[in-house]
Protein backbone atom coordinates (compact mmCIF):
# COMPACT_ATOMS: atom_id res chain seq x y z
CA UNK A 1 0.00 0.00 0.00
CA UNK A 2 3.12 1.98 0.43
CA UNK A 3 4.35 2.59 -3.42
CA UNK A 4 0.85 4.00 -4.83
CA UNK A 5 0.96 6.73 -1.87
CA UNK A 6 4.58 7.38 -2.99
CA UNK A 7 3.30 7.14 -6.65
CA UNK A 8 0.80 10.13 -5.48
CA UNK A 9 3.50 12.27 -3.76
CA UNK A 10 5.73 12.25 -6.98
CA UNK A 11 2.94 13.07 -9.05
CA UNK A 12 2.06 16.05 -7.05
CA UNK A 13 5.66 17.23 -6.55
CA UNK A 14 5.82 17.34 -10.63
CA UNK A 15 2.53 19.24 -10.92
CA UNK A 16 3.76 21.96 -8.34
CA UNK A 17 7.34 22.14 -10.83
CA UNK A 18 4.88 22.37 -13.55
CA UNK A 19 3.27 25.38 -12.28
CA UNK A 20 5.92 26.90 -10.99
CA UNK A 21 7.86 26.81 -14.12
CA UNK A 22 5.08 27.69 -16.13
CA UNK A 23 4.26 30.84 -13.91
CA UNK A 24 7.23 33.67 -15.58
CA UNK A 25 5.01 35.66 -17.94
CA UNK A 26 7.23 37.35 -20.33
CA UNK A 27 6.38 40.38 -19.29
CA UNK A 28 8.29 43.68 -18.64
CA UNK A 29 11.93 43.86 -18.32
CA UNK A 30 14.45 41.92 -17.35
CA UNK A 31 17.64 44.46 -17.12
CA UNK A 32 15.96 47.29 -18.66
CA UNK A 33 15.18 45.99 -22.23
CA UNK A 34 11.76 45.45 -23.34
CA UNK A 35 10.65 41.79 -24.09
CA UNK A 36 9.07 41.58 -27.35
CA UNK A 37 7.69 38.43 -29.03
CA UNK A 38 7.28 38.39 -32.64
CA UNK A 39 5.29 35.76 -34.90
CA UNK A 40 7.41 34.44 -37.47
CA UNK A 41 7.65 31.43 -39.82
CA UNK A 42 11.20 29.95 -40.55
CA UNK A 43 11.43 30.66 -43.99
CA UNK A 44 13.90 32.74 -46.06
CA UNK A 45 11.31 35.78 -46.11
CA UNK A 46 12.30 36.35 -42.60
CA UNK A 47 16.15 36.61 -43.00
CA UNK A 48 16.41 40.33 -42.03
CA UNK A 49 14.62 40.01 -38.77
CA UNK A 50 17.27 37.26 -37.88
CA UNK A 51 20.26 39.39 -38.75
CA UNK A 52 19.28 42.45 -37.48
CA UNK A 53 18.51 40.89 -33.76
CA UNK A 54 22.26 39.14 -34.43
CA UNK A 55 23.39 42.92 -35.64
CA UNK A 56 21.78 44.46 -32.24
CA UNK A 57 19.44 46.42 -34.55
CA UNK A 58 17.11 45.58 -31.75
CA UNK A 59 18.80 45.67 -28.22
CA UNK A 60 19.95 49.32 -29.45
CA UNK A 61 16.62 50.44 -29.52
CA UNK A 62 15.82 48.76 -25.98
CA UNK A 63 13.93 45.87 -27.74
CA UNK A 64 14.81 42.18 -26.54
CA UNK A 65 13.57 39.79 -29.39
CA UNK A 66 12.28 36.81 -29.25
CA UNK A 67 11.29 34.77 -32.35
CA UNK A 68 8.57 32.22 -32.32
CA UNK A 69 8.10 30.07 -35.29
CA UNK A 70 5.23 28.09 -36.13
CA UNK A 71 4.73 26.26 -39.22
CA UNK A 72 2.61 27.64 -42.03
CA UNK A 73 1.85 30.38 -39.07
CA UNK A 74 -1.27 29.38 -38.03
CA UNK A 75 -0.82 30.92 -34.72
CA UNK A 76 0.62 34.55 -35.54
CA UNK A 77 -2.36 36.61 -36.45
CA UNK A 78 -4.53 35.11 -33.90
CA UNK A 79 -1.09 35.69 -31.65
CA UNK A 80 -1.13 39.18 -32.26
CA UNK A 81 -4.49 39.26 -31.58
CA UNK A 82 -4.94 38.68 -28.09
CA UNK A 83 -1.24 39.87 -27.34
CA UNK A 84 0.86 37.07 -26.90
CA UNK A 85 2.85 38.36 -30.14
CA UNK A 86 3.66 42.18 -29.52
CA UNK A 87 4.29 41.67 -33.58
CA UNK A 88 3.65 39.03 -36.41
CA UNK A 89 4.95 37.82 -40.03
CA UNK A 90 2.40 37.70 -42.79
CA UNK A 91 1.73 38.15 -46.28
CA UNK A 92 -0.58 41.19 -47.57
CA UNK A 93 -3.54 39.41 -48.89
CA UNK A 94 -3.93 37.64 -45.55
CA UNK A 95 -3.65 40.46 -44.07
CA UNK A 96 -6.29 42.54 -46.62
CA UNK A 97 -8.50 39.13 -45.41
CA UNK A 98 -8.17 39.30 -41.87
CA UNK A 99 -9.20 42.98 -41.74
CA UNK A 100 -11.91 41.92 -43.83
CA UNK A 101 -13.19 40.45 -40.99
CA UNK A 102 -12.89 43.07 -38.82
CA UNK A 103 -9.81 42.01 -36.78
CA UNK A 104 -7.80 45.31 -35.98
CA UNK A 105 -4.39 45.22 -37.40
CA UNK A 106 -1.94 47.48 -38.17
CA UNK A 107 1.33 47.23 -40.73
CA UNK A 108 4.05 48.36 -39.25
CA UNK A 109 7.06 47.73 -41.56
CA UNK A 110 7.64 45.95 -45.13
CA UNK A 111 8.80 42.54 -44.70
CA UNK A 112 9.37 40.40 -48.14
CA UNK A 113 8.83 41.90 -52.08
CA UNK A 114 9.53 40.41 -54.75
CA UNK A 115 12.73 40.72 -56.82
CA UNK A 116 10.79 42.14 -59.73
CA UNK A 117 12.90 39.96 -62.46
CA UNK A 118 10.32 38.08 -64.60
CA UNK A 119 11.95 34.25 -64.36
CA UNK A 120 14.55 35.06 -61.56
CA UNK A 121 11.90 35.32 -58.47
CA UNK A 122 12.06 33.72 -55.24
CA UNK A 123 8.95 31.51 -56.13
CA UNK A 124 7.04 31.18 -59.08
CA UNK A 125 4.68 28.72 -61.26
CA UNK A 126 6.71 25.16 -62.17
CA UNK A 127 5.68 22.36 -64.56
CA UNK A 128 7.08 19.80 -66.15
CA UNK A 129 3.92 19.46 -68.60
CA UNK A 130 5.04 20.15 -72.40
CA UNK A 131 1.70 21.39 -73.20
CA UNK A 132 2.06 24.26 -70.95
CA UNK A 133 4.19 27.05 -72.88
CA UNK A 134 3.08 30.40 -71.26
CA UNK A 135 0.93 31.23 -67.90
CA UNK A 136 -1.91 31.61 -70.11
CA UNK A 137 -1.60 27.26 -70.97
CA UNK A 138 -2.69 27.04 -67.16
CA UNK A 139 -6.13 27.27 -68.24
CA UNK A 140 -7.80 24.07 -67.00
CA UNK A 141 -5.09 22.59 -65.28
CA UNK A 142 -4.26 21.61 -61.87
CA UNK A 143 -2.38 23.84 -60.06
CA UNK A 144 -1.10 23.33 -56.24
CA UNK A 145 -0.97 26.82 -54.17
CA UNK A 146 0.29 26.51 -50.68
CA UNK A 147 -3.14 27.74 -49.15
CA UNK A 148 -6.16 28.61 -51.40
CA UNK A 149 -7.84 31.32 -51.83
CA UNK A 150 -4.89 33.75 -50.87
CA UNK A 151 -1.74 35.34 -52.37
CA UNK A 152 -1.14 32.10 -54.47
CA UNK A 153 -3.75 31.53 -56.45
CA UNK A 154 -4.77 35.30 -56.69
CA UNK A 155 -1.48 36.10 -58.28
CA UNK A 156 -1.66 33.65 -60.26
CA UNK A 157 -5.01 34.37 -61.56
CA UNK A 158 -3.55 37.65 -62.26
CA UNK A 159 -0.53 36.37 -64.26
CA UNK A 160 -2.97 34.41 -66.53
CA UNK A 161 -4.83 37.43 -67.05
CA UNK A 162 -1.96 39.23 -68.19
CA UNK A 163 -0.86 36.37 -70.48
CA UNK A 164 -4.19 36.20 -72.10
CA UNK A 165 -5.53 33.35 -70.64
CA UNK A 166 -8.88 32.04 -68.71
CA UNK A 167 -8.17 32.02 -64.99
CA UNK A 168 -11.79 30.76 -64.01
CA UNK A 169 -10.91 27.32 -65.23
CA UNK A 170 -7.92 26.84 -63.16
CA UNK A 171 -8.26 24.29 -60.81
CA UNK A 172 -6.06 25.15 -57.23
CA UNK A 173 -4.95 22.03 -55.68
CA UNK A 174 -3.56 22.94 -51.70
CA UNK A 175 -0.94 21.49 -50.95
CA UNK A 176 2.14 22.20 -48.67
CA UNK A 177 5.73 24.04 -50.16
CA UNK A 178 7.46 21.05 -49.25
CA UNK A 179 5.47 17.86 -50.71
CA UNK A 180 4.66 19.99 -54.18
CA UNK A 181 8.33 18.71 -56.09
CA UNK A 182 7.12 15.32 -54.89
CA UNK A 183 3.26 15.63 -56.03
CA UNK A 184 4.74 17.56 -59.45
CA UNK A 185 7.11 14.10 -59.91
CA UNK A 186 3.98 12.02 -59.60
CA UNK A 187 1.89 13.87 -61.87
CA UNK A 188 -0.59 14.63 -59.34
CA UNK A 189 -0.87 18.01 -60.46
CA UNK A 190 -0.32 19.62 -63.50
CA UNK A 191 2.05 22.20 -62.10
CA UNK A 192 3.28 23.67 -58.77
CA UNK A 193 3.57 26.90 -57.30
CA UNK A 194 6.36 26.84 -55.21
CA UNK A 195 8.91 29.36 -53.25
CA UNK A 196 12.74 28.58 -52.46
CA UNK A 197 14.33 26.43 -51.78
CA UNK A 198 11.43 24.35 -53.34
CA UNK A 199 11.80 26.51 -56.16
CA UNK A 200 15.65 25.51 -57.06
CA UNK A 201 14.41 21.77 -55.63
CA UNK A 202 11.73 21.40 -58.32
CA UNK A 203 13.65 23.00 -61.54
CA UNK A 204 16.81 21.14 -60.01
CA UNK A 205 14.56 17.92 -60.94
CA UNK A 206 13.47 18.58 -64.56
CA UNK A 207 10.99 21.32 -63.49
CA UNK A 208 10.44 24.09 -65.79
CA UNK A 209 9.83 27.62 -64.50
CA UNK A 210 6.35 29.41 -66.48
CA UNK A 211 6.00 32.30 -64.83
CA UNK A 212 6.95 34.71 -62.25
CA UNK A 213 3.49 35.41 -60.95
CA UNK A 214 4.69 38.06 -58.35
CA UNK A 215 6.42 39.99 -60.99
CA UNK A 216 3.42 39.39 -63.50
CA UNK A 217 1.06 41.07 -60.50
CA UNK A 218 2.62 44.23 -60.16
CA UNK A 219 6.49 45.54 -60.37
CA UNK A 220 8.04 45.29 -57.35
CA UNK A 221 5.53 43.29 -55.58
CA UNK A 222 5.13 44.22 -51.79
CA UNK A 223 4.22 40.39 -50.90
CA UNK A 224 4.91 40.14 -46.84
CA UNK A 225 4.78 42.86 -44.03
CA UNK A 226 5.49 42.74 -40.23
CA UNK A 227 2.25 44.43 -38.39
CA UNK A 228 0.86 44.42 -34.84
CA UNK A 229 -2.67 45.11 -33.34
CA UNK A 230 -4.08 48.30 -33.18
CA UNK A 231 -4.03 47.81 -29.47
CA UNK A 232 -0.67 48.08 -29.25
CA UNK A 233 -0.46 51.11 -31.30
CA UNK A 234 -2.40 53.34 -28.61
CA UNK A 235 -1.01 51.60 -25.74
CA UNK A 236 2.62 51.66 -26.85
CA UNK A 237 3.52 53.77 -29.57
CA UNK A 238 6.81 54.45 -28.51
CA UNK A 239 7.85 50.88 -28.83
CA UNK A 240 5.57 50.08 -32.38
CA UNK A 241 7.89 53.21 -33.75
CA UNK A 242 11.58 51.68 -32.48
CA UNK A 243 10.46 48.44 -34.20
CA UNK A 244 9.70 49.63 -37.00
CA UNK A 245 12.88 52.02 -37.09
CA UNK A 246 15.02 48.25 -36.20
CA UNK A 247 12.93 46.48 -39.24
CA UNK A 248 13.59 49.57 -41.67
CA UNK A 249 17.71 49.43 -40.80
CA UNK A 250 17.20 45.13 -40.89
CA UNK A 251 15.83 44.95 -43.71
CA UNK A 252 18.22 47.72 -45.34
CA UNK A 253 21.25 45.94 -44.03
CA UNK A 254 19.92 42.29 -45.35
CA UNK A 255 19.18 43.63 -48.82
CA UNK A 256 23.02 45.45 -48.89
CA UNK A 257 24.26 42.23 -47.56
CA UNK A 258 23.19 39.25 -49.52
CA UNK A 259 26.14 37.03 -48.52
CA UNK A 260 25.20 37.37 -44.24
CA UNK A 261 21.57 36.92 -45.45
CA UNK A 262 22.27 33.81 -47.00
CA UNK A 263 24.68 32.76 -43.73
CA UNK A 264 21.75 33.36 -41.01
CA UNK A 265 19.93 31.07 -43.17
CA UNK A 266 21.73 28.59 -41.63
CA UNK A 267 21.17 29.39 -38.31
CA UNK A 268 17.38 29.08 -38.06
CA UNK A 269 16.46 26.82 -41.05
CA UNK A 270 17.88 23.24 -42.11
CA UNK A 271 18.02 24.24 -45.78
CA UNK A 272 21.03 22.64 -47.23
CA UNK A 273 24.31 24.60 -47.72
CA UNK A 274 24.89 24.07 -51.07
CA UNK A 275 21.11 25.10 -51.87
CA UNK A 276 21.47 28.48 -49.58
CA UNK A 277 24.47 29.30 -51.77
CA UNK A 278 22.18 28.36 -55.09
CA UNK A 279 19.18 29.96 -54.32
CA UNK A 280 17.11 33.25 -55.21
CA UNK A 281 16.75 35.78 -52.63
CA UNK A 282 13.51 37.86 -52.52
CA UNK A 283 14.08 41.69 -52.43
CA UNK A 284 14.03 43.20 -48.65
CA UNK A 285 13.31 47.28 -49.57
CA UNK A 286 12.92 49.26 -46.15
CA UNK A 287 9.78 51.00 -47.45
CA UNK A 288 6.56 49.05 -48.51
CA UNK A 289 5.06 49.36 -52.18
CA UNK A 290 1.66 51.13 -51.96
CA UNK A 291 0.36 50.45 -55.30
CA UNK A 292 1.34 46.72 -54.86
CA UNK A 293 -0.55 46.21 -52.11
CA UNK A 294 -3.29 48.46 -53.40
CA UNK A 295 -2.93 46.03 -56.62
CA UNK A 296 -3.53 42.74 -54.12
CA UNK A 297 -6.43 44.48 -52.77
CA UNK A 298 -8.15 45.05 -56.31
CA UNK A 299 -7.35 41.43 -56.87
CA UNK A 300 -8.51 40.17 -53.60
CA UNK A 301 -11.94 42.06 -54.44
CA UNK A 302 -11.87 40.73 -57.85
CA UNK A 303 -11.21 37.19 -56.92
CA UNK A 304 -14.05 37.20 -53.92
CA UNK A 305 -11.38 37.06 -51.15
CA UNK A 306 -13.04 40.06 -49.60
CA UNK A 307 -16.33 41.55 -50.18
CA UNK A 308 -15.17 45.06 -50.33
CA UNK A 309 -12.41 47.15 -50.83
CA UNK A 310 -10.03 47.05 -47.93
CA UNK A 311 -8.97 50.17 -45.93
CA UNK A 312 -5.73 50.49 -46.82
CA UNK A 313 -5.38 53.85 -44.83
CA UNK A 314 -6.41 52.19 -41.66
CA UNK A 315 -4.39 49.02 -42.66
CA UNK A 316 -1.14 50.51 -44.06
CA UNK A 317 1.27 52.57 -41.51
CA UNK B 1 11.75 -17.06 -19.70
CA UNK B 2 12.65 -18.66 -22.67
CA UNK B 3 9.17 -17.81 -24.23
CA UNK B 4 10.33 -13.97 -23.30
CA UNK B 5 13.56 -14.53 -24.54
CA UNK B 6 12.27 -15.83 -28.20
CA UNK B 7 9.80 -12.98 -28.59
CA UNK B 8 12.17 -10.39 -28.25
CA UNK B 9 13.91 -12.11 -31.14
CA UNK B 10 11.16 -12.02 -33.08
CA UNK B 11 10.55 -8.46 -32.43
CA UNK B 12 14.15 -7.72 -33.40
CA UNK B 13 13.91 -9.31 -36.52
CA UNK B 14 10.31 -7.52 -37.40
CA UNK B 15 12.42 -4.40 -36.69
CA UNK B 16 15.58 -5.18 -39.20
CA UNK B 17 13.28 -6.67 -41.60
CA UNK B 18 11.51 -3.10 -41.85
CA UNK B 19 14.74 -1.46 -41.76
CA UNK B 20 16.32 -3.61 -44.58
CA UNK B 21 12.89 -2.61 -46.28
CA UNK B 22 13.35 1.09 -45.76
CA UNK B 23 16.81 1.13 -47.35
CA UNK B 24 15.83 -1.11 -50.19
CA UNK B 25 12.38 0.56 -51.19
CA UNK B 26 14.12 3.44 -52.14
CA UNK B 27 17.44 2.13 -53.34
CA UNK B 28 15.83 0.31 -56.41
CA UNK B 29 13.53 3.53 -57.14
CA UNK B 30 9.99 2.05 -55.57
CA UNK B 31 9.94 5.34 -54.21
CA UNK B 32 12.00 8.55 -54.77
CA UNK B 33 15.28 8.60 -52.79
CA UNK B 34 14.73 12.44 -53.02
CA UNK B 35 11.51 11.94 -50.78
CA UNK B 36 11.67 8.71 -48.85
CA UNK B 37 15.88 8.47 -47.77
CA UNK B 38 17.41 5.02 -47.63
CA UNK B 39 17.36 3.95 -43.75
CA UNK B 40 21.56 4.70 -43.61
CA UNK B 41 20.46 7.93 -45.04
CA UNK B 42 18.51 8.64 -42.73
CA UNK B 43 21.05 7.21 -39.77
CA UNK B 44 23.28 9.11 -40.81
CA UNK B 45 21.29 12.38 -40.60
CA UNK B 46 20.21 11.04 -37.24
CA UNK B 47 24.04 10.49 -36.08
CA UNK B 48 24.29 14.93 -37.13
CA UNK B 49 20.95 15.46 -35.11
CA UNK B 50 22.68 14.00 -32.21
CA UNK B 51 25.73 16.01 -32.11
CA UNK B 52 23.47 19.42 -32.45
CA UNK B 53 23.34 20.97 -28.98
CA UNK B 54 19.76 22.30 -30.09
CA UNK B 55 18.58 19.12 -30.33
CA UNK B 56 18.79 17.87 -26.93
CA UNK B 57 17.43 21.00 -25.98
CA UNK B 58 14.30 19.95 -28.33
CA UNK B 59 14.60 16.48 -26.75
CA UNK B 60 14.23 18.00 -23.59
CA UNK B 61 11.43 20.08 -24.19
CA UNK B 62 9.54 17.85 -25.72
CA UNK B 63 9.97 15.19 -22.89
CA UNK B 64 9.32 18.41 -20.00
CA UNK B 65 5.94 18.85 -21.74
CA UNK B 66 5.10 15.65 -22.03
CA UNK B 67 6.47 15.07 -18.16
CA UNK B 68 4.21 17.99 -16.93
CA UNK B 69 1.22 17.32 -18.65
CA UNK B 70 0.82 13.68 -18.17
CA UNK B 71 1.52 14.40 -14.11
CA UNK B 72 -1.67 17.00 -14.29
CA UNK B 73 -3.51 14.73 -16.26
CA UNK B 74 -3.03 11.77 -13.86
CA UNK B 75 -2.79 13.58 -10.74
CA UNK B 76 -6.35 15.76 -12.00
CA UNK B 77 -7.83 12.15 -13.21
CA UNK B 78 -7.02 10.32 -10.54
CA UNK B 79 -8.75 13.00 -7.91
CA UNK B 80 -12.00 13.75 -9.80
CA UNK B 81 -12.28 10.03 -10.93
CA UNK B 82 -12.23 8.76 -7.18
CA UNK B 83 -14.79 11.88 -6.31
CA UNK B 84 -17.20 11.31 -9.06
CA UNK B 85 -16.89 7.65 -8.67
CA UNK B 86 -18.00 7.80 -5.07
CA UNK B 87 -20.59 9.89 -4.98
CA UNK B 88 -23.09 8.22 -7.62
CA UNK B 89 -25.92 11.50 -7.87
CA UNK B 90 -22.59 13.55 -8.62
CA UNK B 91 -21.43 10.89 -11.03
CA UNK B 92 -24.97 11.00 -12.87
CA UNK B 93 -24.94 14.66 -13.47
CA UNK B 94 -21.48 14.88 -15.13
CA UNK B 95 -21.60 11.61 -17.19
CA UNK B 96 -23.53 13.23 -20.20
CA UNK B 97 -20.93 16.20 -19.97
CA UNK B 98 -18.12 13.88 -20.02
CA UNK B 99 -19.30 11.53 -22.65
CA UNK B 100 -19.52 15.27 -24.33
CA UNK B 101 -16.73 16.83 -23.88
CA UNK B 102 -14.07 13.45 -24.11
CA UNK B 103 -14.35 12.65 -27.80
CA UNK B 104 -13.27 16.29 -28.46
CA UNK B 105 -9.98 15.99 -30.03
CA UNK B 106 -7.44 17.98 -28.39
CA UNK B 107 -6.30 19.29 -31.41
CA UNK B 108 -9.45 21.07 -32.37
CA UNK B 109 -7.84 23.02 -28.96
CA UNK B 110 -5.00 24.50 -31.41
CA UNK B 111 -6.64 27.93 -31.91
CA UNK B 112 -8.03 27.84 -28.31
CA UNK B 113 -4.73 27.07 -26.85
CA UNK B 114 -2.89 30.03 -28.82
CA UNK B 115 -5.16 32.86 -28.29
CA UNK B 116 -4.40 32.05 -24.51
CA UNK B 117 -0.98 31.18 -24.62
CA UNK B 118 0.44 31.60 -27.55
CA UNK B 119 3.17 29.17 -28.39
CA UNK B 120 4.58 28.40 -24.93
CA UNK B 121 4.87 25.53 -22.79
CA UNK B 122 1.44 26.04 -21.19
CA UNK B 123 -0.29 25.97 -24.89
CA UNK B 124 1.49 22.29 -25.11
CA UNK B 125 -0.17 21.55 -21.62
CA UNK B 126 -3.24 22.60 -22.78
CA UNK B 127 -3.95 20.13 -25.35
CA UNK B 128 -1.65 17.21 -23.72
CA UNK B 129 -3.38 17.40 -20.29
CA UNK B 130 -7.06 17.60 -22.36
CA UNK B 131 -5.82 14.24 -24.13
CA UNK B 132 -4.79 12.21 -21.48
CA UNK B 133 -6.69 13.05 -18.79
CA UNK B 134 -9.93 11.30 -20.49
CA UNK B 135 -8.06 8.46 -20.31
CA UNK B 136 -7.38 8.61 -16.60
CA UNK B 137 -10.33 9.71 -15.65
CA UNK B 138 -12.40 6.91 -17.56
CA UNK B 139 -10.72 4.31 -16.18
CA UNK B 140 -10.55 5.52 -12.44
CA UNK B 141 -14.38 5.87 -13.03
CA UNK B 142 -14.89 2.23 -14.13
CA UNK B 143 -12.42 1.15 -11.48
CA UNK B 144 -14.49 2.74 -8.41
CA UNK B 145 -17.14 1.22 -10.44
CA UNK B 146 -15.59 -2.29 -10.29
CA UNK B 147 -15.62 -2.10 -6.11
CA UNK B 148 -16.88 -5.35 -4.73
CA UNK B 149 -20.04 -4.43 -2.75
CA UNK B 150 -19.51 -7.07 -0.29
CA UNK B 151 -16.33 -5.60 0.58
CA UNK B 152 -18.08 -2.01 0.53
CA UNK B 153 -20.89 -3.38 2.80
CA UNK B 154 -17.75 -4.61 5.39
CA UNK B 155 -16.06 -1.82 5.60
CA UNK B 156 -19.66 -0.06 6.19
CA UNK B 157 -20.22 -2.89 9.63
CA UNK B 158 -16.75 -2.22 10.68
CA UNK B 159 -17.61 1.66 10.88
CA UNK B 160 -14.59 2.57 8.58
CA UNK B 161 -14.93 6.10 7.65
CA UNK B 162 -14.61 7.90 4.56
CA UNK B 163 -10.98 8.27 4.10
CA UNK B 164 -10.26 4.44 5.13
CA UNK B 165 -12.95 3.07 2.95
CA UNK B 166 -11.48 5.26 -0.21
CA UNK B 167 -7.79 4.13 0.81
CA UNK B 168 -8.86 0.61 2.54
CA UNK B 169 -11.44 -0.71 -0.71
CA UNK B 170 -11.81 1.33 -3.27
CA UNK B 171 -8.24 2.65 -4.20
CA UNK B 172 -7.20 -1.46 -4.15
CA UNK B 173 -9.29 -2.15 -6.91
CA UNK B 174 -9.25 1.03 -8.74
CA UNK B 175 -5.28 1.38 -9.08
CA UNK B 176 -5.04 -1.47 -11.59
CA UNK B 177 -7.32 0.72 -14.05
CA UNK B 178 -5.41 3.95 -13.02
CA UNK B 179 -2.35 2.43 -13.99
CA UNK B 180 -4.10 1.35 -17.41
CA UNK B 181 -4.79 4.92 -17.84
CA UNK B 182 -1.53 6.19 -17.12
CA UNK B 183 -0.17 3.75 -20.23
CA UNK B 184 -2.33 4.89 -22.28
CA UNK B 185 -2.29 8.11 -21.03
CA UNK B 186 1.51 8.22 -21.23
CA UNK B 187 1.48 7.27 -25.15
CA UNK B 188 -1.35 10.15 -25.91
CA UNK B 189 0.33 12.63 -24.17
CA UNK B 190 3.91 12.29 -26.12
CA UNK B 191 1.50 12.36 -29.45
CA UNK B 192 0.05 15.58 -28.30
CA UNK B 193 3.07 16.95 -27.12
CA UNK B 194 4.35 16.23 -30.63
CA UNK B 195 1.79 17.67 -32.35
CA UNK B 196 1.67 20.86 -30.42
CA UNK B 197 5.08 21.54 -31.62
CA UNK B 198 4.28 20.61 -34.72
CA UNK B 199 1.50 23.00 -35.41
CA UNK B 200 1.87 25.69 -32.93
CA UNK B 201 5.54 25.72 -32.57
CA UNK B 202 5.99 25.18 -29.13
CA UNK B 203 9.51 24.52 -28.83
CA UNK B 204 10.70 20.48 -28.75
CA UNK B 205 10.94 18.05 -30.93
CA UNK B 206 7.90 18.68 -33.12
CA UNK B 207 8.88 21.77 -33.99
CA UNK B 208 12.20 20.46 -35.39
CA UNK B 209 10.76 18.38 -37.50
CA UNK B 210 8.42 21.19 -38.86
CA UNK B 211 11.73 23.24 -39.54
CA UNK B 212 13.78 20.42 -41.21
CA UNK B 213 10.25 20.16 -43.21
CA UNK B 214 9.89 23.90 -44.47
CA UNK B 215 13.73 23.85 -45.14
CA UNK B 216 13.70 20.85 -47.58
CA UNK B 217 16.00 18.79 -45.50
CA UNK B 218 14.16 15.41 -45.82
CA UNK B 219 16.97 12.84 -43.90
CA UNK B 220 16.76 14.90 -41.58
CA UNK B 221 13.03 15.09 -40.94
CA UNK B 222 12.74 11.69 -41.23
CA UNK B 223 15.61 11.31 -38.36
CA UNK B 224 13.84 13.33 -35.96
CA UNK B 225 10.29 11.58 -36.45
CA UNK B 226 12.74 8.62 -35.94
CA UNK B 227 13.54 9.87 -32.28
CA UNK B 228 10.12 10.80 -31.71
CA UNK B 229 9.01 6.56 -32.45
CA UNK B 230 12.14 5.64 -30.47
CA UNK B 231 10.72 7.78 -27.69
CA UNK B 232 7.39 6.75 -28.17
CA UNK B 233 9.23 2.83 -27.61
CA UNK B 234 11.12 4.47 -24.43
CA UNK B 235 7.55 5.70 -22.93
CA UNK B 236 5.54 2.62 -23.60
CA UNK B 237 8.55 0.64 -21.90
CA UNK B 238 8.32 2.87 -18.88
CA UNK B 239 4.92 2.47 -18.31
CA UNK B 240 5.09 -1.20 -18.03
CA UNK B 241 7.87 -0.91 -15.82
CA UNK B 242 5.40 1.49 -13.77
CA UNK B 243 2.26 -0.73 -13.98
CA UNK B 244 4.59 -4.39 -13.28
CA UNK B 245 6.06 -2.34 -10.20
CA UNK B 246 2.88 -1.10 -8.74
CA UNK B 247 0.99 -3.94 -9.39
CA UNK B 248 3.82 -6.54 -8.15
CA UNK B 249 0.67 -7.69 -5.59
CA UNK B 250 -2.05 -8.46 -8.40
CA UNK B 251 -2.88 -11.22 -9.47
CA UNK B 252 -2.51 -10.26 -13.41
CA UNK B 253 0.87 -9.02 -12.81
CA UNK B 254 1.77 -12.49 -10.74
CA UNK B 255 0.24 -14.55 -13.16
CA UNK B 256 2.69 -12.97 -15.86
CA UNK B 257 5.76 -13.47 -13.73
CA UNK B 258 4.60 -16.82 -13.22
CA UNK B 259 4.13 -18.11 -16.56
Amino acid sequence: MRRPLILLAVVGVLVAAGCGSSDDEPGEASGGAQQVKVGIIPILDVAPIYLGKEKGFFTSRNIELTLESGQGGAAIVPGVVSGQFQFGFSNVTSLLIAQSRGLPLKVVSNGVASTGKDKADFGGVVTRDDSIKTAADLAGKRVAVNTLKNIGDSTIRASVRKAGGDPSSIKFVELAFPDMPAALQADRVDAIWVVEPFLSTSLGEGGRLVASNYVDTAPDLTVAVYFTSEQLTKDDPDLVKRFTEAMTESLAYAESHPDEARQVLTTYTQIDEAVIQELTLPKWPPEINRESVETLATLAVQDGLVTEQPDLAALLP
Amino acid sequence: MRAGRSRRLLGLAGLLGFLALLEVVPRVGLVPERYLPPASRIAGALADELRQPSFWVALGDTLEGWAIGLAIAFAGGIGLGLLLGSIPALRAVTSSTIEFLRPIPSVALIPLAVLLFGTDLRSKLLLVVYASFWQVLIQVLSGVQDVDPVAMDTAHSYRLGRWSRVRHVVWPTTLPYAVTGFRLAAAVALVLAVTAELIIGSPGLGKEIAVAQTSGAVPAMYALVVVAGLLGVGVNLLARTVERRVLAWHPSVRRDAAA
